[in-house]
């Protein structure tokens, strides 16, 4: 058993590492480790007054301020029935525009681009590629330049407030921020032909699900009262909580997130696969001619969708400016009385969907729940990780792996302090599991494999639904604890998707059930139940993908107890949830 | 030439990274302060870090880790000069508002539930002296471009930076704000380190604190002026404390003794 670990993840923001484990030819275990320590930031930020909120907040995250500032405002003027002018808003648009200029130009050509050139950082690259690091400088201080106009600071401006802004900016100013970004144009263009005709590598690609705010109207742009998915549904944004299931990782001091059981992922690449048709303009043509089957499935093409908003921020500027002239005798700020009320904001901060959620009682903040992108990039993170080590292992390449790693990782563009910001612990929906596992059993026969140890008090959990459930007629379950059924096991299975019944440790009340990929499990280190290589050695990468672990909360794992009452009630929903699917089987057979 | 350039360590701690960050922000200068020194480590913006003696480390950041707890006491043994940058490095940031041990806990709990940590475990937010010496502090959330390049350039020349002992008031002043205190609006700026320009009354908008503390700050006098005006106690508190770290823990201490 070997590790290949990256301790200090360099030039991405914050304090993180990866590492992944190899046993063999096999990757048993991938971690995206934040070493950024807990700031407990939800938890500081209750029992103040919605202004204090409003400055505070933003403080999660240096990169991030603005888009923070702008979820944070969203949430708590919804919560405080606060209508702002059109004028206020398209004056936060713009200062947007500013921080995800700044924020990808500093990505792309600072941070990622030495990778693609081979070198250690962008000052190194300047001695040969001095027009590129020009640009990038050039470009990440116009952005800053805008952000300090509308927000007063390059980091952490307080101008933006509930109701408006403390104070317009000049109209020179302005208008220097039009021409300037005109001017511009040209260096833009090829910031796009440079990043968008890269040569990235193949490993790793792999299907995913982008999700994205959905500006609407057909637009495209950074907020929304809706979220958008790949696969074509939408959720609203008080029900934000249907996709984000963020739970706590051992690993980390930054949750991690999944919907329906499965990884997703946020940022510039989701935004430019969910809404990239929507793109006009220069911005538009360019979507038409790079835009390809590899953007959808190579994370590393995040670089490029990042270039190609660029383009599209430059490209609105100017209207932005026209637009906000136009409106002289907007109020600064709107008054605003009411003390209640409880919204949430959602906007696409550089690296993703940034969700925040604030609850407001008597003028205090009585609940507070935000989602930062990176925390939900965390899982997919591992999982890309996790095929790219396996793949290149395969291949023979080891010697690739950690450098390939890196590069995954930072094409993400993970923002370490915002994921470290810490939310509140949640529970899942109790019965959740129970549709997972119908929509499995609805289009697979998977076999089932009871496994865990008879004499250790809860572990025993798999075997004993195994058994129950071979008795109830099932066909193909198989145990652990019979030594000669392990042999034929992999043999009459191979290729087949398995589903596991095991007592696993996911920090549950004892006896809550739960059903995830396996892959997700064996990435997973706070999953403290660990297989033996005898189980899961002959699984092969496809089969594992699609595996699932159906696991219960044990309450004990000493030696020499037996099932604990509230496991084994457990055990018989989960009996009966199957026993239920077989009878809808068997009837559907019998009318055949 | 190459061997007389002072080596100089950039780290960061726990925070929101906005000191590294605006070190970069000085694109203009940037190339500039990458050739004046010889920049040894700077995690965020380069890979080829070389972790070894060093003339002025620069700590942005609060400690809140066991790790980090070990990585700033050997950042302190292998430099001469030791630098807290921000707010969180020099007062423990806004995380460092829970300062009983036991509410520290409570609130731990309720966000990570009882999982036990494999990588590290935390600590309580402090500020980076609570470990170590530090010879000079940069404050601010975040620090100020021209505070920075002005520091840094003194430093380089070998002269001791200047330290600011003037509340936010003073540059306000200068500038010809109108006292928002005068307008019935909770300003902190009295108890407030200058340095940032009074970036926010400039805006019409009260200070929030975001330098920390200042430590000749009249905290008592100010706290009965507020009261005295009819400014809500919990409120003036709660201000005070926001931006203010450990830093004033006595004085909250005191406050609350006085309830009882």
């Amino acid at each position: 058993m070997k590790t290949i670990s990256v301790e200090h993840l360099c030039r991405v923001e914050g304090n993180g590492g990866i590492s992944a484990t190899i046993d063999g030819k096999k990757v048993t275990e991938v971690k995206f480790n934040i070493y950024e320590g807990p700031r407990l930031i939800e938890q500081l930020t209750i029992g103040r007054t919605p202004e204090e909120d409003v400055s505070l907040a933003p403080r999660i995250c240096a990169i991030c301020t603005l888009s923070h500032k702008n979820a944070v405002l969203r949430a708590i003027e919804k919560a405080l029935s606060v209508k702002v002018p059109k004028k206020t808003i398209l004056m936060r648009e713009l200062m947007h525009m500013g921080e995800i200029i700044e924020s990808h130009s500093l990505h792309i050509f600072l941070l990622a681009l030495p990778d693609y050139l081979g070198y250690p950082n962008a000052i190194a690259m300047a001695a040969k590629y001095d027009l590129e690091v020009k640009i990038g400088l050039e470009m990440k201080n116009f952005g800053n330049h805008i952000m300090k106009t509308i927000s007063g600071r390059y980091i952490h401006g307080e101008n933006p407030v509930i109701g408006g802004f403390g104070k317009f900016p000049d109209k020179k100013d302005l208008l220097w921020i039009k021409s300037r970004a005109q001017q511009f144009m040209p260096f833009v263009l090829k910031t796009v032909s440079l990043f968008c005709e890269l040569d990235y590598p193949e490993i790793p690609e792999d299907e995913t699900l982008y999700a994205c705010c959905d500006p609407g109207n057909g637009k495209f742009g950074f907020w929304g009262e809706k979220i958008l998915l790949s696969n074509g549904e939408s959720i609203p944004a008080d029900d934000y909580k249907k996709l984000t299931n963020e739970f706590v990782v051992s690993h980390s001091y930054a949750k991690h997130s999944l919907y329906k059981g499965k990884p997703y992922s946020v940022g510039a690449l989701a935004r430019i696969n969910n809404l990239g048709e929507r793109l006009d303009g220069e911005a538009g043509r360019k979507f038409k001619k790079y835009f390809n089957e590899h953007w959808k499935k190579n994370p590393l093409y995040h670089n490029a969708a990042q270039a190609l908003e660029i383009l599209y921020c430059f490209e609105r500027i100017p209207v932005l400016v026209k637009k906000i002239l136009k409106d002289e005798n907007t109020p600064k700020i709107i008054p605003y009385s009411v003390k209640e009320g409880k919204g949430t904001g959602l906007v696409e901060a550089p690296r993703g969907l940034l969700i925040h959620h604030y609850e407001i009682k008597n003028g205090l903040v009585s609940n507070v729940d935000i989602i930062t992108p990176t925390a939900q990039n965390a899982e997919d993170i591992e999982r890309y990780c996790y095929i790219a080590t396996q793949k290149l292992l395969d291949e023979g390449q080891e010697e690739k792996i950690r450098d390939r790693m890196d590069l995954v990782v930072r094409a993400f563009d993970p923002c370490i302090s915002c994921s470290a910001h810490s939310a509140q612990v949640r529970q899942g929906k109790t019965d959740e599991w129970k549709s997972k596992l119908e929509t499995i059993l609805t289009h697979e026969e998977p076999a089932f494999l009871g496994i865990g140890n008879f004499r250790q008090g809860d572990d025993a959990v798999g075997i004993f639904i195994g058994k129950q459930l071979r008795d109830a007629g099932q066909k193909n379950v198989w145990l652990e604890s019979s030594t000669n059924e392990m042999e034929s096991f992999w043999k009459s299975n191979a290729g087949k998707p398995v589903i596991f019944l095991d007592a696993i440790d996911f920090q549950e009340k004892p006896g809550t059930v739960t059903f995830l990929p396996l892959l997700y499990a064996l990435n997973n280190s706070s999953l403290v139940h660990k297989f033996s290589p005898f189980v899961t050695g002959p699984l092969k990468y496809n089969q594992l993908k699609k595996s699932y672990i159906l696991g219960i909360q044990p309450a004990s794992l000493k030696r020499g107890k037996t099932i604990s009452p509230c496991v084994k009630k457990a055990t018989r929903e989960v009996l009966e949830t199957l026993k239920s699917r077989q009878k809808k089987n068997r009837h559907f057979k019998d009318k055949e | 030439m190459e061997n007389s350039k002072l080596k100089i360590g950039i780290y960061e701690l726990t925070g929101c990274a906005g000191d590294a960050l605006l070190i970069l922000d000085c694109e203009k200068e940037l190339i500039d302060i990458f050739n004046a020194a010889d920049i040894q480590s700077f995690v965020m913006a380069k890979s080829d870090n070389i972790e070894g003696d060093l003339d002025i480390a620069l700590v942005e950041g609060s400690v809140t880790t066991e790790k980090e707890i070990e990585e700033l006491k050997d950042i302190r043994q292998r430099s001469k000069i030791v630098v807290a940058i921000g707010l969180c490095a020099t007062v423990g940031g806004i995380q460092a508002r829970f300062l009983d041990p036991k509410e520290w806990n409570e609130r731990f709990k309720k966000v990570y539930g009882n999982i036990e940590m494999t990588h590290t475990k935390p600590v309580q937010s402090k500020p980076i002296d609570a470990y170590i010496d530090v010879d000079f502090y940069l404050p601010g959330c975040p620090i100020g471009k021209e505070q920075f390049l002005i520091f840094f350039t003194r430093i380089l020349k070998g002269n001791p930076p200047e330290k600011s002992q003037n509340p936010v008031c003073v540059t306000c002043k200068y500038n010809e704000n109108d006292c928002l205190l005068k307008k019935g609006i909770l300003c902190l700026g009295p108890l407030t380190e200058d340095g940032c320009g009074a970036i926010c009354i400039n805006h019409n908008l009260p200070c929030a604190g975001c330098w920390g503390p200042l430590k000749t700050g009249n905290r008592t006098s100010e706290y009965y002026l507020l009261k005295e005006k009819g400014f809500d106690v919990e409120h003036i508190k709660k201000k005070m404390a926001n931006y203010s770290g450990t830093k004033i823990a006595s004085f909250l201490k005191e406050l609350e003794k006085e309830k009882k």
